[in-house]
């Protein structure tokens, strides 16, 4: 309650008249003369307590109505919840992520939203969301009963995962957008893991409550699950202890000790089966070797015997294309040995590549077809035959991918071969007396990936470079510097292929590189990458995105791609083949992908683990969500969310109307005391 | 001319002479009308003559054209004395309406002092008292006693408390003659020492006469509210509801009057209660009853 004109309220001073005339003012009585008071008796206690009783109803009439006239033109109100405003916006947000398959948690939600639904007023609008892999809108801002209603029954769970600072993120963009206050209803099982590292991610905007339903709260089911699968992805040899092997890593959610059955299927058929002691909420690894799989693509899953509370994460799928040896064209200079040698010994020591590394002095390239290689490596090769030169530029463009190496030839010969620059500068390190290293690594790019690289920059400081090519980036993605700012590794897109340029030599003359393990590391998942063998098989998690085409404007004919679902659906329309470059996996299952440079794929898609962990979200931090409000709002903003949140309700006639009642009393009360007393004959 | 008798018009009257001449004239005027009263300084009635009848007392003018024997009666020369006592205490300066009960008894002395002197020749006095004798005009039928009585009213002004017991004291001693005495006062005392006081104004062969002068509000006094009364005597105060004046007040009034009403009849004395509200016939009527008994 508040007044819209309380300056007026300065008018309560007013009320001191009465108090002043009734009850502080003393009773003047004008002395009445008569001829003696020989019959006269002394009656003033009576006659002060009846003229108290008297005076003090016209007392309270009187001040009652002055205080009724202040705080009528002082405006009062109330203010009613914006429950029932136009305006007002209610966000029905519904977890489907995977964890809400457990049990009976989806079924409550969305029963717990529809109730939430039929008690919403009929005026007041309403907007049906997911909070999934990513916030989906189901509706717009609509008050229609039926469509919301609908709506919400056609939402079924999903396998993504849930995160609370994409959620957050979301109202906030939101509430920036829709000018009204927004009550979001959250119907979640509040998992712990969905929260963001920082909680000022998922904080709410000013405009928007956060009211929080949570389906599962108190103690969390116990939950095994296989956590992670290490597969190859690409087999050659089933009888390579090396990689023909799987390991599994079950974890277990709020459980005790206990022994659980692991089973691994290939196309359907288990084909070998373990018994592993899992810890208390505990891990334990499971191993499988040596694996028997035909030629081709073969789905394979990890299964958990043995259902618990939440059967539907106790298996992980991946595939595994077991292929011959893919050949690997070397074109070297002539004089260039040691490349040869350091790179076919990295190439095989990789332990998940499959690759046979094919020689070839640059001279002997006219007549190959580079198609038939995964991809090409040109060592120190500056000089190419023009017809080999085109070749491999077709061969890039429809999907091939080709690693230059800039050895001491390129000194000679200014050009660089397939790349649109010329070589700018030559740095001799040794000349100088001083190595360079490597200063910068992008860790992130598939070539140099490492989950966490060590303080050695990732096994990268130790390298020394005596020798290196200054070349202009343009448009290529520089993926390593040297410590004199000069870029090492470059990646460039062409058509849908890459090229990847080292600007140094892959031998021991140029650098020590060849000579330190992360080499091996680096051929091996360069090798992958450039093969593209990666992308073909193996597993992903949910909400990832595949890359069906390249980035650039498509030259000539366009491929179309072709996407097949778990289900054998497409989910693709003929446009979008033609048109799409990425897909994104939002269920799990076995995918079946057609990319356009002509490859095939098959992908196992996995829920994100961190869903089984069902433990939920404290409850002192839940409080601490649905109270909390980004920052602190300027003053004029909370008056306009206080002012958007309610609406005011002027009480102006009902104080006038009441004032004027109290008024006729007051007139009524006063009139019976100043009339006439009538004579009792 | 009966309107003129009504204290409200009386009150814009300004000369008690001409004041008593329009209420004695008045009533005087009313009485010719009424075949009753009738009144006659000489001639009372004719009688048959009976043997032993004193013969001086035959008519015998009568006897000459009717040849039978009357006797004509006379009323005796009364040469009756009025002495009026007035009660100058403050408490006959209250007054309700127009009129004070200390101008009220002036009109009622004057007309009685005009009745006396001027149609019945007799002679009249006033004492005025209050708790002692204030004033003494001796009763005399002189020229000019008129003009002195009504001086003597002019200078009644109220000024102390009554108490009857110290003046009357004095009245024996200033009243020689036998007559008729009228005391004009509100009698705010105990009937009993009211009776004790006057009546050896009785013993002496006096006719006495009370005239009790009340204001209507002191017979039937209305309050609406709590009021603080003063005592126009004494100057007390005190707190009185209206409860109070309508019910018990009303009732002590009542049983006051009633007794000095007894008191004084059963001391052989007349009591007339006059209400300031009321014409002043009746203080006339009562005084001309009294000289017709005294006769």
């Amino acid at each position: 309650m508040g007044f819209l004109a309380p300056w007026f309220l300065a008018g309560l001073a007013a009320l001191a008249v009465p108090v002043f005339v009734h009850l502080l003012r003393k009773h003047v009585t004008i002395p009445r003369p008569v001829s003696s008071l020989m019959f006269f008796e002394r009656g003033t206690q009576s006659s002060t307590r009846h003229r108290r009783l008297r005076y003090l109803l016209l007392f309270a009439l009187r001040f009652a109505l002055l205080l009724l006239i202040v705080l009528a033109f002082a405006n009062p109100f109330v203010r009613r919840p914006a429950t029932d405003t136009a305006g007002h916006l209610s966000l029905i947000v519904l977890d489907d992520s995977f964890s809400m398959r457990a049990g009976t948690r989806f079924a409550d939600a969305k029963q717990q939203a529809l109730q939430l639904l039929a008690t919403k007023p009929h005026s007041q609008k309403a907007q049906v969301m997911t909070l999934g892999g990513q916030l989906q809108m189901l509706t717009q801002p609509i008050s229609d009963e039926a469509q919301l209603h609908s709506a919400i029954e056609s939402i079924q769970p999903g396998d993504g995962r849930a995160n609370f600072g994409e959620f957050g993120r979301s109202v906030r963009a939101m509430a920036e957008m829709v000018h009204v206050p927004i009550d979001v209803h959250l119907f979640s099982d509040m998992q712990r893991t969905a929260m963001p590292a920082n909680f000022a991610e998922m904080v709410m905007p000013a405009s928007a409550t956060l009211i929080l339903h949570p389906i599962a709260n108190g103690t969390p089911l116990p939950n095994w699950t296989v956590e992670s699968v290490s597969a190859p992805a690409e087999l050659e040899d089933p009888k390579d202890p090396r990689q023909s092997r799987v390991q599994a890593v079950v974890a277990g959610f709020s459980t005790p000790a206990t022994e659980k059955t692991v089973t691994l299927v290939v196309n359907g058929k288990v084909a070998a089966t373990r018994k592993v002691n899992v810890p208390a909420s505990g891990r334990a690894s499971v191993e499988f070797a040596p694996l028997g799989m035909g030629y081709g693509f073969n789905r394979c899953e990890v299964r958990l015997e043995n259902h618990d509370a939440f059967p539907a994460d106790d298996a992980s799928v991946f595939a595994v294309r077991r292929s011959d040896p893919e050949r690997v064209l070397f074109v070297r200079a002539a004089n260039d040995t040691r490349a040869t040698l350091y790179f076919s010994s990295a190439l095989s020591a990789a332990a998940q590549g499959a690759y046979v590394l094919q020689p070839m002095a640059a001279e002997q390239t006219t007549d190959i077809d580079a198609s038939k290689y995964a991809f090409v490596v040109l060592s120190n090769a500056v000089s190419l035959p023009s017809i080999f030169e085109h070749t491999l530029e077709q061969y890039v463009s429809k999907g091939g991918s080709v690693l230059i190496a800039l050895g001491p030839g390129a000194r000679s010969h200014m050009r660089i071969p397939l790349w649109a620059g010329d070589v700018k500068d030559t740095h001799d390190y040794a000349r100088n007396g001083a190595a360079a290293t490597v200063g910068q690594v992008d860790f992130t790019h598939p070539a140099l990936e490492q989950a966490q690289p060590g303080r050695d920059n990732g096994g990268w400081a130790e390298t020394k470079f005596f020798y290196a090519v200054t070349v202009d980036p343009q448009h290529a993605r520089v993926a390593a510097r040297l410590s004199d700012g000069t870029p090492l590794l470059l990646d460039r897109r062409m058509g849908e292929g890459h090229i990847l340029l080292l600007t140094s030599g892959l031998e021991n003359l140029t650098n020590d590189l060849p000579l330190h393990p992360v080499f091996v590391a680096f051929v091996d998942k360069m090798a992958r990458y450039l093969s593209g063998s990666d992308a073909l098989s193996g597993s992903r998690l949910v909400d990832s995105f595949v890359q069906l085409r390249s980035a650039t404007e498509p030259k000539g004919e366009v491929a179309s791609v072709e996407v097949i679902d778990l289900d054998g659906q497409r989910p693709l329309s003929l446009a979008e083949a033609r048109t799409a470059q990425t897909f994104r996996l939002q269920r799990a299952g076995f995918y079946q992908i057609r990319f356009a440079n002509g490859r095939d794929a098959i992908i196992g898609v996995n829920p994100d683990r961190r869903e089984s962990d069902l433990e939920p979200i404290a409850p002192d931090v839940q409080q601490l969500w649905s109270g909390s409000k980004s920052g602190a709002p300027k003053q004029a903003d909370k008056i306009a969310v206080a002012d958007a949140k309610s609406r005011p309700i002027s009480l102006w006639w009902y104080v006038m109307l009441l004032a004027l009642l109290v008024a006729l009393a007051e007139t009524a009360v006063a009139s019976g005391y100043m009339g006439t007393q009538r004579e009792e004959v | 001319m009966q309107r003129f008798l009504n204290p409200a018009v009386l009150a814009s009257i300004s000369s008690l002479d001409l004041l008593a001449k329009t209420v004695v004239d008045g009533f005087m005027a009313g009485l010719h009308r009424s075949p009753d009263f009738g009144f006659s300084q000489e001639f009372a009635e004719y009688r048959a003559y009976v043997p032993g009848d004193d013969l001086r007392y035959v008519d015998w003018n009568l006897f000459a054209r009717t040849e039978r024997s009357y006797l004509k009666r006379y009323r005796g020369e009364t040469n009756s004395q009025l002495a009026i006592l007035l009660d100058a205490s403050n408490s006959m300066l209250y007054t309700s309406g127009p009129l004070k009960k200390m101008d009220y008894a002036r009109f009622i002395a004057a007309s009685l002092f005009y009745l006396a002197i001027r149609n019945q020749r007799d002679a009249a006095g006033l004492i005025v008292f209050d708790d002692e004798v204030r004033e003494y005009i001796r009763p005399s039928t002189r020229q000019g006693q008129l003009a002195r009585l009504f001086a003597g009213l002019e200078r009644a002004e109220p000024r102390a408390r009554t108490d009857f017991g110290k003046p009357l004291q004095h009245f024996q001693s200033l009243l020689h003659r036998r007559g008729i005495v009228i005391v004009i006062s509100d009698f705010y005392e105990e009937p009993k020492k009211i009776v004790r006081a006057i009546e050896p104004l009785r013993f002496r062969g006096n006719d006495v006469v009370l005239f009790h002068i009340l204001d209507p509000q002191e017979v039937r006094p209305v309050l609406n509210a709590p009021a603080i009364l003063v005592d126009l005597e004494t100057d007390q105060k005190i707190e009185v509801i209206p409860a109070y004046a309508k019910t018990t007040y009303r009732a002590k009034m009542e049983a006051h009057i009633e007794q000095l009403r007894s008191r004084t009849r059963g001391a052989g004395m007349d009591y007339q209660m006059i209400v300031t509200d009321q014409p002043l016939d009746a203080a006339l009527r009562e005084y001309l009853t009294l000289r017709q008994e005294g006769n």
